[in-house]
């Protein structure tokens, strides 16, 4: 039954709009700012000024970056490390956390507390990279997906989430004649699409963001991710000045850092929206009854 | 069915990501393929550098180097015109591996520690570097240097700023240790009719003038003299200690006849200069929010023709003339040398911006150890110091009629050359012509190789005292806290003091003992 909105009901209403008016705004604007001096012709930006739309449009901050190709290659390594980290990260974890889901495996509990003392504890940095040094995956892209191939946060809720999947399900493919893979393959995975969809987020915004083992890890600057490139052209322009350098002339216009941050970011927010239909249809879906 | 189908799948991505990961671990193998291609270009006909060099006697084959410096912007290829001309020239073939700045610290760490060091690397005189070095990992270069003229040449105090326990270790990457200038505006001051401040009340006057007075003549009260930021009071090169010293106050650390040691900021002529600003920033003569602004920000007011007073490195005065230039074309900086009652006395800095050390795990012979100084060495060369400087002749400059050198494409030297500049070995005003610049730029470089007659330097520089390696970096903050508070106003003069007795009794006082301890052991 639809109730005629009272005088209150609607103030509140406005009040609630008008706060996420605001709130949106503050979200958006920012990242509005960042697009529009990407797009505005460097002479103007150095005047000052706040600018919300291209005072006069020009390409000239992405004909620069452009002009070489270590930013494109470092986009297709940033991409192929998300895409192919992701589908690692998400075959080992569910692999992982499938039979710790069932009660009855020998030894599960000594696993677990396995994984949760890694995720108190953590070698350091340099035993870390003895590790990885000894099994010769330093200076490949390797080292940056299979050393951090299990999250162990996330391993331990898909394995609850495995463990609500109800019985009878599984039981039932059974008798049907599956073996333990098909199981998993055909009945939990599926079941799962919205954990192993946020999963999936995760995984890749994490590997999206890599810079900081791309840098210890990886000598060859051919191999380095687009975040190392964005640090290097926005942070540390910011930070050299006043340092020993001789020359602050070098540091990248605005405009320039600009169209590096919108480069870096604008695949990722791209990928969102189509992942987001997942999980949120997942959260409205309750677990099968019965 | 459906499960041999996402079997399959599965297997065909193993197969495309092995195929890939084999042609990914090849490129160390395509790394070595070219230095023995560029070692080839070598022998063969390549006179890029113009300078008649031939290539070297079947005999002689070039030294392999390699090295690891910091990343200077964008990262050159190892072919590049600068990087053949360099080989050529010394007769070597260069690795260069380029690290981030962001994570630097780290990287060298984890290089040292996992012994994936190259033979030269550049690394920066802290704490971990120098136990590196005390633990005997790397060659003690001191005794060499006389046999090389051009590193024998320089000013020793470059050497001193980076010995440890008295031993030198490393080529520094040469700066000016008097490069501390003050930048002002003249055309303001001579519209106030006043001179280039020398006292303290000097400077207030003319900054509170610059404030209150209108000297653009725009009729708006919206101009600044000095301009804080939140790093003003912080760090080894901070401008704040550079005014201070100017005016007769010492350069961090003050050491008297007997040995003792006494921190900056006891000394009255430092709080003087803070109590200035206190008094301007009550008056509203300094940017109110400057605490949580950045040098970078502060900058763009200097280039909106804003603010007249600025305590920077010399040679920022022409960057900041050509910038203030774009928004009023009748602005005037001008760059003089700092001056206080006692006539110009200059902060001496680090003098350096790293340091190359040589492990001895990687170079195993005295022999090629002399190699590798002998390449430095030839950077200094006039042919070598050129081309970093200027870069190609006709390409990045060109030779003036009166014996000076122009420049020809400011922009493609900064992408091209710069990285080598700024990373390599090479000295402005040695071995090499004059740039002909604006009048205010050759007049800030004349200040900054002048004032290494009038640098006052800090002893405490390469004196070790563990405290400061392990709470420095907190004490430090603490008085920047203090002096900062003290200028807003937040505490008054005593509870500044307090402040300064607290900084003492959380171990100032210690870093103190271990300091003169350390001085007396050097017999100085």
């Amino acid at each position: 039954m639809v109730q005629d909105k009272t005088l209150s009901n609607r103030i509140v209403d406005y009040i609630n709009y008008f706060l996420l008016l605001v709130f949106g705004l503050a979200a958006v604007l920012p990242f509005v700012y960042v697009i529009a001096v990407s797009f505005t012709d460097p002479v103007e930006v150095a005047k000052g000024g706040i600018i919300l739309f291209p005072k006069k449009f020009s390409l000239a901050a992405y004909e620069y970056i452009f002009s070489t190709n270590v930013l494109l290659r470092s986009l297709g390594v940033s991409i192929y490390i998300t895409v192919v980290g992701t589908i690692i990260n998400l075959v080992f974890t569910s692999l992982m956390a499938y039979p710790l889901a069932k009660t009855y495996l020998r030894g599960r509990q000594l696993i677990l507390m396995g994984v949760l003392f890694t995720m108190l504890f953590s070698g350091g940095l340099i035993p870390t990279y003895f590790v990885v040094k000894a099994v010769g995956l330093t200076n490949t892209l390797w080292s940056l997906m299979i050393p951090s191939a299990i999250s162990g946060f996330n391993l331990i809720v898909l394995k609850n989430f495995f463990q609500s999947i109800p019985e009878g399900l599984e039981d039932s493919a059974k008798i049907d004649g599956c073996n333990d893979f098909g199981v998993l393959l055909r009945i939990v995975i599926p079941l799962s699409m919205p954990a192993m969809a946020t999963f999936a987020l995760f995984y890749a915004v994490g590997h999206w963001n890599t810079f900081f083992s791309a840098i210890i890890y990886i000598n060859d600057n051919k191999l380095w991710p687009v975040q190392v490139l964005l640090r290097e052209v926005v942070i540390m322009a910011q930070s050299r000045i006043g340092d020993t350098e001789m020359d602050e002339a070098m540091i990248q216009p605005l405009t320039i850092r600009m169209a590096v941050i919108v480069f870096a970011t604008l695949p990722i927010l791209l990928v969102y929206p189509f992942l987001q239909k997942h999980f949120a249809k997942g959260v409205l879906l309750g677990s099968v009854k019965g | 069915m459906r499960s041999s189908k996402w079997l399959s799948l599965i297997c065909v991505l193993i197969l495309t990501v092995g195929t890939i990961a084999a042609c990914s671990s090849g490129s160390s193998n395509n790394q070595n393929d070219q230095s023995s291609k560029q070692s080839q270009q070598q022998n063969s006909t390549s006179n890029q550098a113009g300078n008649g060099q031939q290539a070297a006697p079947a005999d002689e084959k070039p030294f392999h180097i390699t090295l690891a410096v910091s990343q200077v912007d964008e990262i050159p290829p190892q072919d590049s015109e600068i990087q053949l001309a360099i080989q050529e020239y010394t007769n070597t073939t260069l690795d260069i591996q380029w690290i981030p700045g962001s994570a630097y610290a780290d990287k060298i760490n984890v290089m040292i520690a996992a012994d994936e060091m190259p033979m030269a690397m550049r690394v920066t005189y802290t704490p971990a570097i120098i136990s590196s070095i005390q633990s005997g990992l790397f060659w003690e270069i001191g005794p060499y240097l006389d046999q090389f003229p051009n590193l024998s040449a320089q000013n020793p105090q470059y050497y001193e700023n980076i010995k440890v326990d008295g031993k030198l270790y490393g080529i520094p990457q040469y700066r000016d240790i008097g490069r501390a200038a003050l930048i002002f505006r003249k055309d303001w001051l001579e519209k106030l009719g006043m001179n280039v401040p020398k006292t303290v009340d000097e400077y207030y006057n003319v900054a509170r003038a610059m404030v209150s007075d209108d000297p653009d003549g725009d009729g708006q009260n919206n101009t600044y003299g000095f301009l804080l930021h939140k790093n003003f009071f912080s760090g080894s090169a901070a401008a704040s200690t550079r005014l201070a010293v100017s005016l007769g106050a010492p350069n961090k650390w003050a050491v008297d006849e007997n040995g003792k040691f006494t921190p900056e900021f006891e000394h009255p002529v430092h709080l003087e200069v803070l109590k200035m600003f206190r008094k301007l920033y009550q008056e509203g003569a300094i940017n109110q929010d400057f605490a949580a602004v950045d040098e970078s920000e502060v900058l763009k007011i200097f280039d909106a023709s804003r603010a007249g007073l600025r305590v920077a490195v010399a040679q920022n005065a022409g960057s900041m003339q050509s910038r203030v230039l774009q928004t009023d074309p009748n602005a005037v900086f001008d760059v003089e040398p700092l001056t206080g009652p006692m006539g110009i006395r200059v902060s001496g800095e680090l003098g350096n911006n790293g340091f190359f050390v040589f492990p001895k795990s990687k170079v195993k012979t005295e022999e090629d150890l002399l190699k590798i100084l002998t390449f430095f060495d030839k950077l200094l060369d006039e042919d070598m110091n050129t081309l970093q400087r200027r870069g190609i002749l006709n390409k990045h400059y060109e030779e003036t009629a009166d014996g000076k050198h122009k420049w020809l494409d400011f922009d493609l030297f900064q992408r091209e050359v710069k990285p080598y500049r700024d990373m390599l070995l090479n000295m402005e005003g040695y071995k090499i012509l004059p740039l002909q610049d604006t009048p205010i730029a050759e007049k800030a470089q004349k200040i900054a190789e002048d004032n290494t007659k009038y640098t006052v330097p800090n002893p405490a520089l390469t004196l070790t005292s563990p405290t400061y390696s392990e709470r420095g970096g907190e004490l430090d903050q603490l008085m920047t806290d203090a002096m900062i508070k003290f200028v807003m106003g937040n505490i008054d003069e005593a509870g500044y003091q307090a402040e300064i007795q607290k900084w003492r009794s959380m171990g100032g006082d210690k870093i103190i003992q271990e300091y003169e301890a350390e001085y007396a052991k050097m017999g100085k």
